[in-house]
């Protein structure tokens, strides 16, 4: 087999060169499908990204009793801080956030006259651990004796999920779709040139050729095709993903997008070992089945 | 060698090609195998080198029925049966050279080793200076030494060769016959599929004869007509 080596890459090489118009065919309906293929996993890497990003920065507000002292309030503060998902805990005193209200509107009304008595309650900002614990934290807490509200934009985060998962699978989806139509072309294309040589695979088979051996050069013809799809898919998605990035931290630099190399480099060898896994199987397909019909 | 039993054979259109042949073909003989066309030397052939399958009988080859052969080892049987087609059967858009070494790549034999083998097939079938050639460019008496040539590159006991004057004149046709005689006088099982009356006539060898589909003379030193 291995004394054949030489000569199965030769041969593919050579039916390579022969099919011309119809290997860049292959060769590019790999490297678009695999390009959307990337596109998508970039989108759904950054929205995730976004999405976990921009809800853990959010926190839930929660307001005490009218009533409440100082001292009470500083224990409700520390039952706070133990409740499980809790990341931290900042108070701000009923006066304090008076006369920060008082502040901003100073200069417009004169709040005193109108208002005598401090109508703010104390308020805790609370920040949880991992979003997805934050509608528990808000119903722990608002169940609390001292607690009177509790305020936060969860349905902002759900809605914010819901569109990463609908992504997630929308794309899921469409990746299979496309692999499925792109391994179609890439066996009918491999096939036209096993069909231009279906003589020669006869002849090969009548002098003592094995399947396999006369299968190798297809699949190799099928490993350079493929490589050469998922290289250009890559080099696009690479190309494209930097230059995007770029212009978007110009323009939105708060927008945190993925700039993992690790993750990034990760996404990119998938696209070409992709594009290698749908040469082989289309060579693969493609030359058996033109020999089940040989004896 | 070859030994058929009771082999019948009828291809899926219900015509009968071979009817209840029994042949025996000894190590290292020639046999002429006569009848007109149509009369199953092809399909009978085929049944040797595992192209067909009898319908009914037995085939051995070498002690192994191939009628019952693993399709995993038809290669193999058909490495030890140099087989000249009718039609040539060579690869278009290799040279003459590429065309010979192809029976022994199968092999997987190791290059050094093609390449001299490869060429002293082609010396010995006279086509030596045509080793760059493509079959395109080859007279019909060239592609079929080539053919020959391809055939006996793995040294097969056994060689079967089908119509092999079919399309060549008189002399050619006689130049091609001297060298299946001297390919058998080297230890090869020769078996010619024809119905070129003076060749055999003139070689004296042993001639089976087929109508339609049935062995109707198996004779030494026969004649093409009784
Ligand atoms: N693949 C096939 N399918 C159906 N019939 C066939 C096939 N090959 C040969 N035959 C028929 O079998 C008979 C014998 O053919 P063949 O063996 O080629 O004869 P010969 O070689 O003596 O001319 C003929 O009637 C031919 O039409
Ligand atoms: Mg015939």
């Amino acid at each position: 087999m291995f004394s054949s080596l030489e000569f199965f890459i030769v041969e593919a090489f050579r039916s390579i060169r022969r099919g011309g118009l119809m290997t860049s065919v292959a060769v590019v309906t790999i490297a678009v499908s695999l390009t959307i293929f990337g596109t998508f996993l970039l989108l759904v890497l950054n929205l995730g990204n976004i999405v976990s990003v921009v809800s853990s920065r959010m926190d839930l507000t929660a307001y005490t009793q009218k009533d409440l002292s100082l001292d009470e309030a500083a224990a409700i503060q520390l039952k706070l801080s133990r409740l499980p998902g809790v990341e931290k805990v900042e108070f701000t005193s009923k006066t304090e956030a008076w006369n920060k209200f008082k502040g901003d509107f100073g200069g417009k009304f004169a709040l005193d006259e109108v208002i005598r008595e401090n109508p703010l309650p104390h308020t805790f900002a609370v920040q949880v651990r991992t979003p997805d614990q934050l509608t528990q934290v808000a119903r722990t807490i608002s169940n609390l004796a001292d607690i009177d509200e509790v305020r936060y934009s969860g349905q902002l985060i759900k809605q914010m999920q819901t569109l990463v998962g609908a992504v997630r699978l929308g794309g899921l989806s469409l990746v299979i779709l496309l692999s499925l139509a792109t391994l179609l072309i890439v066996v009918n294309t491999i096939r036209l040139t096993v069909l231009a040589r279906e003589t020669d695979l006869y002849i090969m088979k009548l002098v003592g050729a094995t399947n396999s051996f006369v299968k190798w050069p297809f699949i190799i013809e099928g490993v350079i095709i493929g490589l050469l799809g998922g290289g250009v898919a890559c080099l696009v998605l690479k190309v494209s993903y930097e230059s995007t990035v770029l212009r978007l931290t110009q323009a939105l630099p708060f927008l945190p997008l993925v700039g993992d190399t690790f993750l990034l480099t990760a996404i990119y060898a998938v696209t070409v070992i992709g594009g290698m896994a749908l040469g082989i199987m289309g060579g693969y397909i493609s030359v058996s089945r033109a020999l089940k019909n040989e004896v | 060698m070859i030994e058929l039993t009771n082999v019948f054979k009828t291809y899926s259109s219900g015509i009968e090609s071979l009817y209840d042949i029994n042949l025996h073909i000894g190590k290292e003989e020639f046999v002429f195998l006569v009848g007109s066309s149509g009369a199953g030397k092809t399909t009978l052939l085929k049944l040797v080198y595992r192209e067909e399958r009898p319908t009914s009988g037995k085939v051995v080859v070498d002690r192994v029925n191939v009628a019952e052969l693993d399709a995993s080892q038809i290669p193999f049987l058909r490495r030890n049966i140099g087989v000249v087609f009718q039609d040539f059967k060579l690869l278009a858009k290799r040279t003459v050279f590429e065309n010979v070494a192809f029976a022994l790549r199968v092999t997987g034999a190791p290059r050094s080793t093609i390449r001299r083998k490869a060429m002293q097939a082609l010396e010995l079938v006279g086509m030596l200076r045509r080793v760059n050639s493509f079959p395109h460019e080859l007279s019909g008496g060239e592609k079929q030494r080539v053919c020959i040539a391809r055939a006996i590159v793995n040294n097969p006991p056994i060689l079967l060769a089908d119509e092999p004057t079919g399309n060549l004149d008189p002399a050619t046709s006689w130049d091609i016959l001297q060298l299946l005689d001297k390919i058998n006088k080297r230890n090869t099982t020769v078996v010619v599929a024809t119905h070129n009356k003076s060749i055999v006539d003139e070689m004296k060898k042993r001639v089976v004869v087929l109508e339609n589909g049935r062995l109707v003379r198996d004779q030494q030193l026969g004649m093409y007509h009784v």
